[in-house]
């Protein structure tokens, strides 16, 4: 269907034609030439219409045309109405093997694990380990010594290892892993991936495992457990019983060896093996398909010839039409032999082979008032030929103007491609219009290609602005701020709020432990909101795995560590009754699932939002989801949502509908947006509406030899193109800003904090609006402590974000501590000035010690130990506050 | 409605399905731009169905059935008339192919070309340098334009080039250096004011048949550039590339240099300068005032217009009542300076329609919309950038008739400007302005498309919708321009919702009569190359 394969290429936005080449190589499997009305875009529609010009390929396959177009009888060219080649792509299988051996390395002591596959091919060893004592299924990353020179790291838990030919001569690709049996690890896992296909081969929809320690105390039995992948099953069981079998040698020379008491209890023996599998690869073979149309002299009729090098039986299923719309009828007969009437649809023709050359070939003969000639052909039962998707199609009317008009330009099979993606978008358009035409759903289908079509157009638009945006010296948000300082920002939009919005983060990683949260945050309703906050952030609401609520299961069920559902209505009244503005923290990219697989795997939900495993991205290994691959990054730790699906987005949009009509809710805190790509969210947001949103988009700085870069302008682009996706509908942290303080900070290195541009350096810089400046949350700071603000700094922290453009936020901790007073002073600094999302500003100072600026002329500042004082010109500055290390002043 | 079609031998009434098939593809219109339909008549319905191209001519139907014309693909101007479709383009930014001829962000412009083969925009304007193009004096680099050209081929859109032979200060794309080089010696190739500084943005009119370009006239380079142009391109030209667009003076349009810095938005503008100070417009001036036995008014241009920047009102010339414009004098002058720009237009467009008339590609002209001080009597915006058009004269009358005699079609800008969003007081009518252009265009036969001054006017997409689709539609409109501006999340949403807007059909498909009862016409058609038309 259309939509699928739109929403395949909606996922990668870097890789925008890839997923429509792989889609376009899949065999067609699936025709059923009665234009099945339930599946209007089937590749089975007949309505489609094929434009010869654009069979470039005329020209590459000239040679071969000559050949195939001389093995009929034509008396004289001149007869041919219209001849034309078709290149056409079906899938072989082709079947190699791979093998996996465990042996000893030459020095007896370590252990050498081996993977080899024959197929030709770009073969990947994605792989993992687990430890001893790991209790769940997950991968680790195996040591650093264990990695074979060339591997990636693949986020924190898998490696990737190219597989290499050893020589010129050697079949087999192969990749070999040198481990020393002492080591804590328990198993090496793995997958293969052909990087050419982008195929990935796995053991019945699981990871291999190898394990490499015996721990019978874990499993039970490994062969027969029920666990995901933490077991050996199948084809592969065999191994595991090798394993098992322990022979005394080996654990004798292990025992020599120094272990740590808990490995020892292992009974650590490894006995070396080798197994070869068979594995099929999916290659696409390329063939031709000739046609040429003459007109007979003698009978005025009209025939095709048609002949193809495709071996072995071919059938042709073929019918005529009588118009541009292409609908498939039977013509008279005569028919040529060996043909068969369809279910009155077609005809099928099976192709007689030729007296030379591996070829078959048919003639038919038609009345010439036919328009033009439908064909599809067909191999086997399964498989289908079908031209880009489409019939073949040849235009019998008014063809022999034709000839000469295509062939004239010559272009590279890549630059098709790219037309015949949107010929093909199109082509699949009037699919569905012509397949539908008949339907009542008639309004609502079309509804979807639109909006399909609509989100494919605005993923290009948002591809071209970031290289325009980038490309460019002057941002447009400058534009923008230039323009809106002289009225300030009254349009609230989800991106900015009003624009004058200060956040309070109102939560820390212990909140849950009350169980009683929502009660208490209500008491401190009115002193957060005196304070100057306009917005508060609440923890994630839902049933979760995880206490802290960032596991979610029953997305419906709001009753948490944090309070019931009914305290947290009754919190989010009183904050608005002092003026707040709360944000829900929704966690849209994972949910937990309530129910195990087939498999034992964890992927089918429960609750109100039953959803099945084609609600999970498929490239996880871990998951198993049969849903499409992962717009983005995925999270390890629990199934990712399958965003592309429309019926996940139906629910997750009626569920923030539900959130702002029941709890009250105005706006959104999205949690790991890095997962699933921005256009998504947007749809989401333009679904619910809210006041304000903020994504965490958060992903690591450039560090080079372990000091981070000046120029963090990569990552900070990730973060606008993020923003962008949504089309500016929700701000982001910006974590730039503050990996940059705190280089800046911690190692008095202030001239950090002017870009090569002398903006700040941050997304701040770049697109203040949508930025939301924090310097701590529950994750960096609090009792997790995963990348803390360098300690003592804060309020220097502070005396920036409060003071620049951007929409700062201010986390719980900071505000219930001693640094209370100083916040609300640099608050009230800000407010009375009137700064906001987009005020300007100017960079006076960017020294080693000392950096200060002045924002929309009314307030200057500096950080650091170094002197800064503001000008004393036609501005009269005093000073409004000072701390350790920091200085604010405003224009009096 | 039931719509039949008879071919010569057998008849086939096209069953309800197709006919559902054909609305269907109306509301699609957008996503396809070969499927537009436009219902202006309450009553009649018109589609052009190109679906293939083998299909080599399009059906009107009409419900009344009152004719049915054959209409035929190609862009021939006899036939283009009569194409009841309106075409939008959109400009390629300034610098997509600049110094050393490459493609600038040519990924952008990739994805960019896609989106809008996918909103159903028909095509591209393309401007093409002749500081990019011609580095050495006869000698021509085409790679970069090429490149571009088969870019937008691949996308499956339309291609109108605008050949550039001025500069551009903003993205800075400069003259030919070896122009530039001739220029600094010899400054009275350009136009100058009355302080006598010169305008170096483009050649003055003046030097149009005088050899100053070593050895050559600058008309004479001009050809050597379109004639290179025409057999570089002849693959596309006709197929892809669709039009072209003379370049005529300053910023492309047939104008003088009245103004040298671009009106800001929201600003009133000066009345301009009159720039017939150079050498060889003096020269002009002086053989015409000779010629016309008043030797003394061709000493210079008049004593009395106010500067660049002031309001009319400051010196005599302009003034509303009792201005030297409307004395003996003044109509001597400003009949001299607006002819001397209407044959300059006239030697221009001649050599282009004479290069390209053989061809399938409509030529085009820019005529500037000098819209301030519309409203005064003496016009004089208009009459300093050479337009004589006055609250007692129609200035644009020499003005199409020269663009008629030359099969010529014009290009007007700033179609997006509406005077509800003109300064207050400024007494300039954008409107007002058009609507008389456009008259007197009609009145010639002369076709307009349009364009507008800036993306981002405040109601311009409404302005433009109202000009396209207003009672005297016009069928090209050429929106300025690509960039992160046209793809930022402030422009793009509303760009997309323009171009929905303008190809949805009035009529419902579901309100669309397709009870086959309703038969009422039948069209006969026949398969041969004549193909034959007729109503039953």
């Amino acid at each position: 269907m259309a939509a699928v394969t739109i929403d395949s290429l909606l996922q990668n936005p870097t890789l925008l034609f890839r997923p429509k080449a792989k889609v376009l190589l899949k065999p067609p499997r699936s025709l059923d030439c009665s234009r099945n009305r339930k599946l209007p875009l089937s590749r089975g529609s007949c309505l489609c219409s094929f434009n010869p010009r654009r069979t470039i390929h005329v020209v590459r396959a000239s040679s071969s045309e000559t050949a195939l177009i001389g093995n009929f009888d034509i008396s004289s060219s001149d007869d041919i109405l219209y001849k034309d080649i078709f290149p056409v792509k079906r899938i072989e299988k082709v079947e190699g093997k791979f093998f996996i051996r465990l042996d000893r390395s030459k020095d007896q002591h370590d252990w050498q694990f081996t993977v080899g596959c024959s197929l030709p091919g770009k073969w990947i060893l994605h792989w993992g380990v687990s430890y001893l004592g790991d209790s769940g299924s997950e991968w680790d990353q195996p040591p650093k010594g264990m990695r074979p020179p060339g591997s990636i790291p693949i986020k924190d838990y898998a490696i990737e290892t190219p597989l290499k030919k050893l020589s010129e001569g050697d079949i087999f690709h192969e990749v070999k892993i040198d481990f020393n049996p002492i080591s804590e690890i328990a198993a090496i896992h793995f997958v293969l991936k052909d990087e050419e296909t982008g195929a990935w081969y796995q053991h019945r929809g699981m990871d291999f495992k190898v394990p490499l320690v015996d721990y019978l105390e874990d499993d039970g039995n490994i062969v027969g457990a029920k666990r995901g992948f933490g077991v050996w099953s199948g084809a592969l069981q065999q191994f595991s019983n090798v394993l098992l079998k322990s022979e005394a040698s080996h654990a004798d020379s292990q025992n020599n060896s120094i272990e740590s008491k808990d490995s020892k209890n292992k009974n650590r023996c490894l006995e070396g093996f080798y197994e070869e599998q068979s594995i099929v690869k999916e290659v696409s073979v390329g063939n031709l398909v000739s046609v040429a149309v003459r007109k007979s002299p003698e009978t005025g009729k009209v025939v095709v010839c048609l002949e193809t090098d495709i071996p072995g039986d071919v059938v042709v299923h073929w019918g005529v039409c009588r118009d541009d719309a292409k609908i498939w009828k039977i013509p008279a007969a005569p028919y040529p032999p060996e043909t068969t009437v369809f279910k009155n649809k077609a005809l099928r023709t099976l192709l007689q082979p030729k007296a030379t050359g591996n070829r078959s070939g048919a003639l038919f003969t038609l009345d010439e008032e036919h328009f033009g000639f439908l064909f599809v052909l067909k191999l086997d039962d399964n498989t289908w030929l079908k031209f880009k998707e489409n019939d073949f199609y040849v235009p019998l009317l008014g063809t022999s103007s034709v000839p000469g008009q295509y062939g004239q330009s010559d272009s590279t099979s890549e630059e098709i491609s790219s037309k015949s993606y949107t010929d093909g978008i199109i082509n699949e358009i009037r699919n569905l219009v012509s397949g539908l035409s008949s339907e009542k759903s008639l309004k609502t289908k079309k509804k979807e290609v639109q909006e399909s079509i609509l989100q494919e157009i605005e993923q290009l638009a948002a591809e071209a602005y970031s290289i325009f945006r980038s490309s460019i010296t002057t941002v447009p948000d400058e534009v923008v701020s230039e323009t809106e300082t002289t009225k300030p920002a009254v349009k609230i939009s989800s991106g900015t709020g009003t624009g004058f919005e200060i956040l309070c983060q109102g939560f820390n990683w212990e909140s849950h432990k009350s169980r009683r949260w929502y009660m208490e945050l209500k008491e401190k309703a009115s002193e957060i909101s005196s304070l100057g906050f306009t917005v508060i952030w609440l923890p994630p609401p839902t049933e979760s795995v995880s206490p802290e609520g960032y596991m979610p299961k029953d997305l419906y069920n709001l009753n948490s560590r944090y309070g019931t559902i009914d305290e947290l209505k009754e919190l989010v009244k009183s904050l608005h009754e002092v003026g707040m503005k709360v944000l829900g923290d929704v966690v849209l990219n994972h949910r937990c699932a309530h129910f195990k697989n087939q498999n034992g795997v964890w992927n089918i939900f429960g609750g109100r939002l039953n959803w099945d495993d084609r609600a999970v991205v498929a490239d996880d290994p871990h998951f198993q989801g049969r849903g499409n691959k992962s717009s983005g990054d995925n999270f390890h730790a629990a199934p990712n949502i399958d965003h592309s699906q429309e019926f996940v987005r139906k629910d997750l949009k009626e569920w923030l509908g539900w959130l702002r009509e029941e709890i009250g809710y105005d706006g959104w805190r999205l949690d790991f947006v890095r997962g699933f790509w921005g256009g998504y969210v947007k749809d989401y947001l333009e679904a619910s509406g809210p006041y304000f949103a903020v994504g965490e988009y958060w992903d690591s700085l450039s560090y080079t030899y372990g000091e981070m870069d000046h120029n963090q302008d990569s990552h900070r682009q990730r973060i606008v193109d993020w923003i962008n996706a949504t089309n500016g509908t929700a701000g982001a942290f910006d974590v730039t800003t503050k990996g940059i303080l705190h280089s800046a900070l911690e190692r008095c290195e202030y001239w950090r904090l002017s870009d090569q541009k002398g903006k700040p350096p941050g997304v701040v810089g770049w697109w203040p609006s949508r930025a939301v400046t924090f310097i701590e949350n529950h994750d960096t700071g609090s009792t997790q402590g995963h990348w803390r603000f360098p300690g003592g700094k804060e309020m220097q922290g502070y005396a920036y974000i409060l003071t620049h453009p951007g929409t700062p936020a201010v986390f719980y901790d900071h505000i219930f501590s001693h640094h209370r007073s100083e916040i609300a002073s640099l608050i009230s600094v800000r407010n009375r000035n009137g700064i906001h999302c987009r005020s300007l500003v100017k960079i006076v100072k960017a020294e080693r010690d000392v950096y200060a600026a002045i924002i929309d002329e009314k307030v200057a500042m500096k950080i650091g130990p170094g002197y800064y004082e503001p000008p004393s010109g036609s501005q009269r500055w005093s000073l409004a506050l000072e701390g350790r290390d920091y200085k604010v002043w405003e224009t009096s | 409605m039931e719509v039949s079609v008879i071919r010569s031998s057998s008849q086939a009434k096209i069953s309800k399905t197709e006919l559902g098939c054909r609305d269907l593809r109306f509301c699609f219109g957008k996503s396809n731009d070969k499927n537009k339909i436009f219902s202006r008549k309450p009553n009649s319905v018109c589609f052009d169905s190109q679906i293939s191209r083998f299909r080599k001519a399009g059906l009107r139907f009409t419900l009344k059935a009152v004719h049915s014309d054959p209409i035929l693909e190609s862009k021939s101007p006899a036939t283009s008339k009569s194409l009841d479709r309106l075409r939008l383009f959109v400009g390629l930014p300034l610098d997509a192919v600049s110094d050393g001829n490459s493609v600038n962000h040519a990924r952008a412009i990739g994805a960019g070309l896609k989106a809008l083969k996918l909103l159903g925009v028909e095509g591209v304007e393309l401007p093409v340098w002749w500081g990019v193009v011609e580095n050495e004096m006869g000698k021509y680099d085409w790679s970069g334009y090429l490149a571009v050209a088969e870019m937008v081929q691949k996308a499956g859109l339309k291609l109108h080039v605008s050949l550039c032979f001025h500069a551009s200060s903003q993205p800075r794309i400069p003259l030919p250096k070896w122009v530039t080089k001739i220029g600094e010696s010899q400054s009275s190739i350009f136009f100058a004011d009355r302080s006598g500084q010169h305008y170096q943005q483009c050649l003055s009119l003046a030097v149009d048949d005088l050899a100053v370009l070593d050895g050559k006239t600058p008309v004479q380079v001009y050809q050597g550039f379109c004639e290179s142009f025409k057999s570089t391109f002849s693959p596309f030209i006709g197929s892809t590339i669709t039009g072209i667009s003379m370049g005529l003076g300053p910023d492309g349009e047939l104008r003088y240099p009245s103004h040298h810095k671009p009106a800001k938005s929201g600003t009133i503008t000066g009345v301009g300068e009159f720039q017939c100070y150079d050498t060889n417009m003096l020269n002009l001036l002086k053989q015409y005032a000779e010629a016309n036995g008043n030797p003394l008014w061709g000493l210079g241009g008049p004593h009395d217009a106010p500067t660049y920047d002031q309001a009319p009102n400051l010196n005599s010339f302009f003034k509303d009542h009792g201005g030297s414009w409307e004395s003996p004098y003044g109509d001597f002058f400003l009949s001299w300076y607006s002819s001397e720009l209407v044959s300059h237009g006239n030697r221009l467009l001649s050599l282009a329609s004479s290069i390209f008339g053989d061809t399938e590609v409509n030529v085009y002209g820019k005529v500037p919309l000098m819209h301030s001080w519309y409203k005064t009597r003496a016009h004089p915006s208009e009459l300093t950038a050479g337009f004589y058009n006055t609250a007692s004269r129609n200035g644009y009358e020499a003005v199409a008739e020269m663009f008629a005699r030359n099969s010529c079609k014009i290009i007007l800008p700033g179609m997006d400007l509406s005077d509800e969003h003109q300064p207050h007081d400024s007494l300039s009518s954008p409107e007002s302005l058009l609507a008389q252009i456009r008259t007197t265009c009609n009145k010639h036969r002369v076709e307009v498309a349009g364009q507008n001054l800036a993306s981002g006017a405040p109601g311009g997409l409404e302005q433009i919708k109202k000009n396209m689709l207003g009672e005297n539609p016009i069928d090209l409109f050429t929106y300025q321009r690509m960039g992160a501006h046209f793809f930022s999340p402030e422009h793009f949403p509303s760009f997309t919702e323009f171009v929905r807007s303008l190809s949805q059909p009035e009529l419902h498909p579901d309100d669309l009569p397709s009870d086959e009862a309703e038969a009422t016409e039948s069209v006969q058609t026949s398969s041969d190359p004549n193909i034959h038309l007729q109503t039953a």
